[in-house]
């Protein structure tokens, strides 16, 4: 896959078709790997594909409206969500920007590999892909892990592995799933399960935890905005320093502005240095919105947001 | 310098001893992170770790703080200093590379003008560092910066973990202090000791930055820094774990009538953080900002405080930051570079 | 508009309450309820908004997270909304944040929408009073909050 992904790319650098390809590269160490830009041919060689290719690139593609040409960009399933979603809301245009998908088949969660093997991952020299299971390599061994142990959380509920919206593929389209064994919103129910003052406790022992770093909201695709309302100065809706309010008002406005178009990427609970369970948050966002307006972001490229629009006969208990 | 050892079967009690005189603060892990914080006792202190996520200068220049509040009555203003400590503090497990990190940031809160609020928190807290373990952690690179992470210097005692007990070096007055506190646990070391026992040496990748300020000056207005920062996402990450990054913001929070002004840390990778009132912003894309980043650590703070470069090599900006940006990649880049006037 | 500010419960706690009133029905029937000397707890501080959808979310958030002890929505019956629509997407929006707030820690009385016509002083006066004593009874939203 990795050579066809290097012909593609030499081809559309090569014709011209694009400025540069945002793909997955080496890192200074083996169990890093990074975004990479691809300019010119003999960088073409440092691209690479497998599971530790975690990053969301649909990201990036923003920044390319300011090139004259065309951006390259390579996208798992989950990363269409993005494309499709900022097509959706008009941030980019389909000719601008060629995008070739991906079949994924999993990719690994390092903190819990960690975990798992009882290695730190500095150690670990690689990770391949085999049906399901991964193969980790560990200085001269190589040791197997079964997939459903070590995948990022939303792997192991992934709906669409294989990117549905894309100009070239890497090969066949594999389907892959795991069976979690639990619904994909368990760790929302679990935590609704809670009494009002335990999920008060919860939440304000996390929102106290943040620094805000804004890695969250700069890593996230639809945090777009040209000045964000954190940003703003007049007028300020947010202090900078991060007391327990500010923190709570920015996680709290920010999951509203997610509401019908976060797509569940979990690229914000990933960056997070400081741990903070994210994807508790926007599963909530998802699992609200799916179940009161029956929608999911980052499928339908048609579908209206349920934010945008109403039904008259939306439930009303506010008689 | 007084060289002595210490079971460390023994630690927990020693490090218990100083908790009912003093408060202590220790790397201790919560929710999956480290990072140095008071604990009750030495139960919640994390021995085995490589480097705590969020640098200790938050010990003395916190994320936020307050350093006064205000109250208007009438026509009167009145404001109450916030006191930065209320007692001394002793810090275990700091790693020297950070050790370093906090004579950088002496010569920001010291030199043209007295921080009282750092200052205060300096004077107040004994360091007990503790020797990396070896070999680090793979990432580490502060060797390239000279700094030795076997080394006591900076600190107030030095603790080296050779096998069932540790090397313990009493550096200053602070330091004798509290190995005194539970003098019997210290035995002096026989010659024969002495002799054999000896910390690993480290083994670290190393590279020549001898000319890296003067590359990285010819660099200014290389394109390198545009394709570079094409990964940045401009989140604050890479100077938030980064010990040596100082930048901050001063805040009022509350209303005209009462409210609290605080200090912050602020980020130079935001893209308002150089923005002027007049909406002009000199480092109007990630180009200027990462640039300026890595201009200060091995330009302009050198030159301002005629100090070393401002990085001490402890690899959290490039473990962390969510854009792939590896410092180590960087100044091999900066190197590499033929410089203008070759 | 009369006050009457004697009816605490008696443990008393005088709620600090945000109440939010579009201009052309909600607004009208407070209106309606001080000219009609309908009596109502003073915890309410009323602000005047042309439709009930210029309440932005973060109003809410804001309100809440920085220590208001509970904040209402008002605004025109489905169908009645001046600018036709507006309190359709109000009531999305509703639906949505109640939810968010209640999964982070803030109870669910804390935040009400409810739709109060021109002609209707006196549900204008029962609001009021009811979620003036639902909010009473769950005591203060929160300590003020400091630093970590
Ligand atoms: S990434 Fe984590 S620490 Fe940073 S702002 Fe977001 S939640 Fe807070
Ligand atoms: S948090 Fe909201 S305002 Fe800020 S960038 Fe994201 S969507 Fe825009
Ligand atoms: S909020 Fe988090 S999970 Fe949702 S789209 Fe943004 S980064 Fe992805
Ligand atoms: S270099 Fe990395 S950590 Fe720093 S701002 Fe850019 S993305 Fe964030
Ligand atoms: S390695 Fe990075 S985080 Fe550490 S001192 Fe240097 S610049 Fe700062
Ligand atoms: S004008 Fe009353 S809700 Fe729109």
């Amino acid at each position: 896959m990795q050579d066809r992904l290097h012909d593609i790319v030499r081809k559309l650098l090569g014709e011209g078709t694009i400025e540069y390809f945002i793909g997955y590269g080496a890192g200074s160490e083996p169990h890093r790997v990074v975004p990479c830009f691809v300019t010119s041919d003999h960088e073409v060689e440092r691209l690479v594909w497998g599971p530790l290719c975690l990053q969301n690139l649909s990201k990036y593609v923003l920044q390319a409206k300011d090139l004259e040409g065309k951006a390259g960009v390579l996208v798992k399933g989950c990363d269409t969500r993005a494309i499709v979603e900022l097509l959706k809301q008009h941030q980019i245009e389909r000719e601008e920007v060629v995008v070739i998908g991906v079949a994924c088949q999993g990719q690994v969660d390092p903190r819990t590999l960690e975990e798992v093997l009882g290695v730190p991952m500095e150690q670990v020299q690689g990770v391949e892909d085999a049906g399901d299971q991964f193969v980790v390599t560990i200085g001269e061994d190589e040791r197997t892990v079964a997939k459903e142990q070590v995948l990022l959380g939303k792997c192991l509920y992934c709906r669409h592995p294989s990117a549905f919206e894309y100009d070239f593929t890497l090969g066949e389209i594999v389907p892959f799933s795991i069976d979690a064994g639990e619904s994909e919103f368990a760790m929302v129910e679990e935590l609704e399960r809670l009494s009002v003052e335990e999920r008060r406790a919860f939440w304000q022992k996390q929102f106290a935890r943040c620094i805000r770093c804004n890695a969250c909201r700069e890593v996230c695709y639809a945090c777009y905005c040209k000045e964000c309302i954190f940003d703003r100065k007049m007028p300020r809706w947010l202090d900078k320093p991060p007391l327990l309010s500010e923190n709570e008002i920015y996680h709290l406005i920010r999951a509203v502005h997610l509401a019908g178009r976060c797509i569940d990427c979990r690229e914000c609970e990933r960056v997070c240095p400081m741990n903070l369970p994210l994807s508790r948050l926007y599963k909530k966002v998802q699992k609200d919105i799916a179940e009161l307006f029956d929608y999911e972001a980052g499928i339908e490229l048609d579908e209206v947001p349920p934010l945008v629009s109403f039904e008259l006969d939306d439930q009303d208990p506010f008689m | 310098m007084e060289r002595k050892k210490l079971q460390k079967s023994d630690l927990s009690r020693w490090l218990d001893r100083i908790a009912q005189e003093h408060e202590l603060i220790g790397p201790s892990e919560d929710d999956g992170v480290i990072r140095f914080q008071p604990v009750e006792s030495s139960a919640e202190i994390a021995v085995e770790f490589a480097n705590s996520l969020i640098p200790p200068k938050s010990l003395f220049f916190p994320a936020v703080e307050s350093l006064f509040s205000f109250h208007k009555r009438g026509k009167d203003i009145e404001l109450e200093a916030t006191e930065p400590l209320d007692r001394d503090r002793v810090v275990f497990g700091i790693r020297n590379c950070d050790v370093q990190s906090l004579s950088l940031l002496d010569y920001v809160f010291g030199q043209d003008l007295e921080d009282v609020y750092y200052q205060e928190r300096r004077a107040r807290t004994a360091l007990i560092a503790l020797a990396c373990p070896t070999p680090p952690r793979s990432s580490c690179f502060c060797t390239t910066f000279g700094i030795d992470p076997l080394s006591s210097d900076g600190s107030d005692v030095l603790l080296t973990d050779v096998g069932d007990v540790y090397l313990v070096d009493v550096v200053t007055e602070k330091g004798e202090g509290l190995v005194s506190l539970a003098e019997d646990l210290f035995p002096g070391l026989t010659d024969d000791e002495a002799r054999q026992l000896q910390p690993r040496p480290v083994e670290m990748k190393k590279v020549d930055i001898s000319q890296l300020r003067e590359k990285v000056e010819a660099l200014w207005e290389d394109e390198y820094w545009h394709k570079m920062s094409l990964p940045c996402l401009g989140c604050g990450i890479c100077t938030y774990v980064c010990p040596t990054c100082h930048c901050f913001d001063i805040v009022d929070v509350g209303s005209t009538l009462e409210g609290e002004r605080y200090r912050c840390w602020d980020s130079c990778m935001y893209s308002d953080f150089a923005l002027m009132a007049s909406g002009e912003n000199p480092r109007p894309t990630k180009r200027e900002r990462i640039r300026n980043r890595y201009f200060h650590k091995f330009s302009t703070f050198p030159s301002r405080y005629g100090s070393g470069y401002a990085c001490v090599g402890c690899a959290r900006c490039l473990i962390h930051c969510p854009g792939g940006m590896e410092i180590t990649e960087v100044i091999k880049d900066i190197l590499a570079k033929e410089s203008i006037s070759e | 508009m009369a006050v009457e500010g004697s009816e605490t419960g008696g443990n008393g706690f005088e709620p600090k309450i945000l109440m939010f009133a579009c201009n052309w029905c909600s607004y009208a029937g407070a209106d309606l309820a001080g000219v009609s000397r309908l009596q109502m707890p003073a915890n309410c501080r009323v602000i005047r908004v042309m439709c009930s959808a210029r309440v932005r979310p973060e109003f809410v958030i804001t309100a809440l997270s920085k220590g208001l002890d509970g904040v209402v929505v008002l605004g025109c019956h489905p169908g009645d909304c001046h600018y036709s629509e507006g309190n359709y997407f109000t009531r999305r929006r509703g639906l949505f944040l109640k939810k968010l707030l209640e999964y982070v820690g803030i109870e669910p009385e804390r935040f009400q929408v409810r739709w109060v016509s021109a002609s209707e002083g006196a549900k204008f006066a029962d609001t009021v009073a009811e979620v003036t004593r639902q909010v009473k009874a769950l005591g203060p939203n929160r300590p003020r909050r400091n630093a970590q």
